[in-house]
C-alpha cells in the first residue's frame, strides 16, 4: 500500500516522489519528466525523509560524477554517494542539479546545509537497496526504491 | 503464498519454481499470519533460490519484510557444494548485535539515583545526528584488525569482557585492507556512537528468572540493574555494504549466477570475491564489536559517576555480546553429516546449545545466552541455546516490527509517546523526540509471544525477563 508523501502534485501530474509503505524500512516512488530529473527527485525525496522540507538556507554545494552504467545504477550509485558525502560532511541536502552524459556518466551537483540545528523527521537512512528497485520509463520516468533505515 | 503447517510452531513453503529448498518458517499461528500480510514469506522463498542452499531458506519466529532477506531469516550454504555467499544476507548493518552488562545494584539503587544515572548516560552516549564519538579516529585502523581487544588494549573495559563475547569480540579471519577508504571515512568519527533508528541504550531490571540455574551462570538475578546496548558498526558497515553488493552484482554473472531480488546478489565463498567480501565483513564486525565495548564502558563510567564510586566497583560485568547480521562459516550437522556451512543470519542470533566448544568455559554447560530485545518499553529476553535446534543453531533476535514508520507516526506523537513511557516509570532521553513514535511499543510484535515461541518451536529457552526502567536512544 503506497501513502501520500509530503509532495503536492500539480493536478495532473505525477508528484516529484511519495513515500512508500514498508514494514521495517522506508522507501519512495520519485517521477521525473527526464531520467536525470527522476534522478534529482528521487534525492529530495530520500533527504525530505530525514529531514524533512528544504528550509530554504542550503548554500553550501557540493559537485561529483558518477560512472555507472543504466537507469538503475545510476540511481543507485548516485543516492548511495550522496549518503556517503551527507554523513561525513555532515550535510543535509535539499537541491540537486543531476547532467547526463551519455547511458554511463552522471555529473551531480548538491546544495545543503550543516545538519547542526536540524530536527530530523525520520531516521537516518543507512544506505540505497536493490530490493524492489524498479525504473520504468514510459511517457516520463519513475522510480521505486526502498531505503534501509 | 502455500504455506503448510509441519510442527507445533513450524510452517513450510513448498519447492516451486527455482526454489532449491523449500521454506521453513518457525512462527506461532498469529505470527505467521502477521508475515503473510507483506511480502515476508515471498523474500523467505526467494532466500530458497540461492545456489547451495541447504536443509531450507529458514525464518525466526519474528519474521517480517526486509530487503532482499526477511528480517529473521536464516540461510546456510555449502561451500564445498557451490555455496555462495550473499551481501544482502548479512545486511548494512554488519554485525549489528546487542550486548547485556549486569551491575551489583537492584532497582530500588536505581531508583534512588534515576535523573542522575540517565542524565550522565545522556551526557556520555552519543548519538542521533551528526559527527560525535567516545573513541578517536586512530584507534579504527587496529579495530579492523582486532574489534573488542583493540579497545581493551585502548583503555576501554577489560581482558574479561572479552571471554563473554561471541567470537571474543574480534573475528579473525578480518581483512582491513578489503574495506574502503569511503568506509573508512564514514566510520573514524563513529567509533563508540549508538546511531538511531532502533538503535538504543536502555536500563532494564531483572523482573522474572524462569530457569534458575542459565541465569546464575548468566551472572543475573530478580531485582538486578542491567544495561543493554543495542547498535551496529555504524556507517562504516552501511558503506562495506553498499560497496560490495555494486561488486558482486557484477561479478554474479562470471558464475552463472541468477537471483529473483538483485539485493540478494552473490557469489560462491570458495571464489576470490566471495573469500575478500567475508573478509571486509569480518573486518566491520571488529568494528560493531568494538563499538559495543566502548558504549558498554561509557556505560560503566556513567554509573560509576552516579553512585560515586570506581568503575570496577559498579559491579557491570558482561552477560554476554552477540551479533544478529553476519555470515559465518560453522559446523553443522546436515543429513547426518557434520558439514562446514556458511550460515547467513539476517535479523537472527546464534544460539549454541550446552557442550559446544565455541562457548566460554563457564557457560558451556548451559547453552549459549540469547539476548532479545523488546521494543522500546516493553520487556526484553534473556534465553538460552539449547540442543537440537532446527535452524542451524539460529532463534529471534527481537519482537519484529508489525506496523511501518509512516503509520508508527501518525498513530501518536513523539511527545505523546514520551509522556506514556514516563507515565509507565520509564525514563527517556531521546536524541530526537518526534522520532519516538516509530518505535513506539505498538509498532512491534509481542516480544513474550515472540519468546514463547522460540521455545516451542525447540530454538531456543527462556531464562528471564528484564523490563526497561530508562531508555537512551538516537
Amino acid at each position: 500500500m503506497d501513502e501520500p508523501g509530503p509532495s503536492r502534485p500539480e493536478a495532473g501530474a505525477r508528484p516529484p516522489y511519495r513515500v512508500l509503505s514498508h514494514t521495517a524500512d522506508t522507501g519512495i516512488e520519485a517521477s521525473g519528466r527526464s531520467r536525470e530529473e527522476l534522478i534529482a527527485n528521487a534525492a529530495r525525496g530520500m533527504f525530505a525523509l530525514m529531514y524533512g522540507p528544504d528550509p530554504g538556507d542550503a548554500d553550501e554545494a557540493v559537485t561529483f560524477t558518477i560512472d555507472s552504467c543504466g537507469a538503475e545504477d545510476l540511481l543507485v550509485d548516485t543516492l548511495s554517494e550522496l549518503l556517503f558525502r551527507s554523513e561525513t560532511a555532515d550535510l543535509a541536502f535539499f537541491r540537486f542539479t543531476v547532467e547526463g552524459s551519455g547511458n554511463c556518466r552522471l555529473q551531480v551537483t548538491a546544495t545543503g546545509r550543516s545538519v547542526d540545528g536540524l530536527d530530523l523527521a525520520g531516521p537516518p537512512i543507512k544506505a540505497v537497496t536493490y530490493h524492489g528497485l524498479e525504473v520504468i520509463h514510459d511517457d516520463g520516468w519513475r522510480a521505486r526504491i526502498i531505503f534501509d533505515v | 503464498m502455500d504455506l503448510h503447517r509441519i510442527g507445533d510452531a513450524t510452517w513450510e513453503i513448498p519447492r516451486t519454481g527455482g526454489m532449491r529448498v523449500p521454506g521453513r518458517v518457525f512462527a506461532s499461528e498469529a505470527l505467521v499470519r502477521r508475515a503473510a500480510d507483506d511480502q515476508a514469506l515471498l523474500q523467505v522463498a526467494n532466500v530458497a533460490h540461492l545456489p547451495g542452499i541447504v536443509t531450507a531458506s529458514m525464518a525466526m519466529p519474528d519474521i517480517h519484510w526486509g530487503y532482499g532477506f526477511a528480517i529473521g531469516g536464516v540461510a546456510a550454504t555449502d561451500p564445498a557444494e557451490g555455496g555462495v555467499v550473499s551481501p544482502g544476507g548479512v545486511g548494512f548493518d554488519i554485525c549489528c548485535g546487542v550486548r547485556l552488562l549486569g551491575s551489583g545494584y537492584g532497582a530500588g539503587d536505581f531508583a534512588a539515583r534515576r535523573d542522575r544515572i540517565m542524565t550522565e548516560l545522556a551526557r556520555r552516549i552519543p548519538r542521533g545526528l551528526g559527527k560525535g564519538s567516545i573513541a578517536s579516529p586512530g584507534l579504527v585502523s587496529d579495530v579492523l584488525r582486532t574489534g573488542a581487544a583493540a579497545a581493551v588494549s585502548a583503555g576501554f573495559g577489560t581482558e574479561a569482557d572479552l571471554e563473554r563475547c561471541e567470537e571474543r569480540g574480534t573475528s579473525r579471519d578480518a581483512r582491513p585492507d578489503e574495506i574502503s577508504d569511503k568506509a573508512v571515512q564514514r566510520g573514524s568519527s563513529q567509533l563508540g556512537s549508538l546511531g538511531a533508528g532502533n538503535h538504543f541504550l536502555e536500563v532494564q531490571v531483572v523482573d522474572r528468572v524462569v530457569d534458575a540455574e542459565a541465569a546464575a551462570a548468566f551472572g543475573l538475578s530478580e531485582g538486578m540493574v542491567c544495561v543493554m546496548i543495542h547498535c551496529g558498526s555504524r556507517g562504516l558497515g552501511h558503506q562495506t555494504c553498499t560497496d560490495w553488493l555494486k561488486q558482486m552484482g557484477s561479478a554474479m554473472a562470471r558464475y552463472g549466477i541468477t537471483v529473483p531480488d538483485r539485493q540478494l546478489a552473490a557469489v560462491p565463498v570458495e571464489s576470490t570475491e566471495g573469500r575478500r567480501y567475508l573478509g571486509a565483513m569480518a573486518a566491520a564486525a571488529n568494528f560493531a564489536w568494538a563499538n559495543r565495548h566502548i558504549l558498554a564502558h561509557e556505560a560503566r563510567e556513567a554509573f560509576a559517576t552516579a553512585f560515586e564510586t570506581a568503575p570496577e566497583r559498579t559491579g557491570m560485568d558482561l552477560v554476554f555480546d552477540v551479533a544478529h547480521n553476519l555470515a559465518k562459516l560453522e559446523d553443522h550437522d546436515v543429513d547426518g553429516r557434520t558439514t562446514r556451512l556458511c550460515v547467513h543470519r539476517k535479523g537472527a542470533t546464534r544460539a549454541f546449545g550446552p557442550g559446544h566448544p565455541d562457548l566460554p568455559d563457564d557457560l558451556r554447560g548451559v547453552g549459549q545466552p540469547v539476548l532479545v530485545p523488546g521494543s522500546m518499553g516493553t520487556a526484553s529476553w534473556v534465553l538460552r541455546g539449547i540442543d537440537h535446534n532446527p535452524a542451524f543453531a539460529s532463534a529471534a533476535h527481537g519482537a519484529g516490527r508489525v506496523m511501518s514508520r509512516h503509520k508508527a507516526k501518525k498513530r501518536e506523537t513523539g511527545h505523546q509517546v514520551r509522556e506514556a513511557l514516563e507515565e509507565a516509570g520509564i525514563a527517556v532521553r531521546p536524541g530526537s523526540v518526534g522520532l519516538l513514535s516509530e518505535e513506539a511499543p505498538y509498532a512491534y510484535k509481542d516480544v513474550d509471544e515472540v519468546v514463547e515461541t522460540c521455545e516451542r518451536a525447540g530454538l531456543a529457552a527462556p531464562v528471564a525477563r528484564l523490563r526497561p526502567v530508562g531508555v537512551v536512544k538516537g
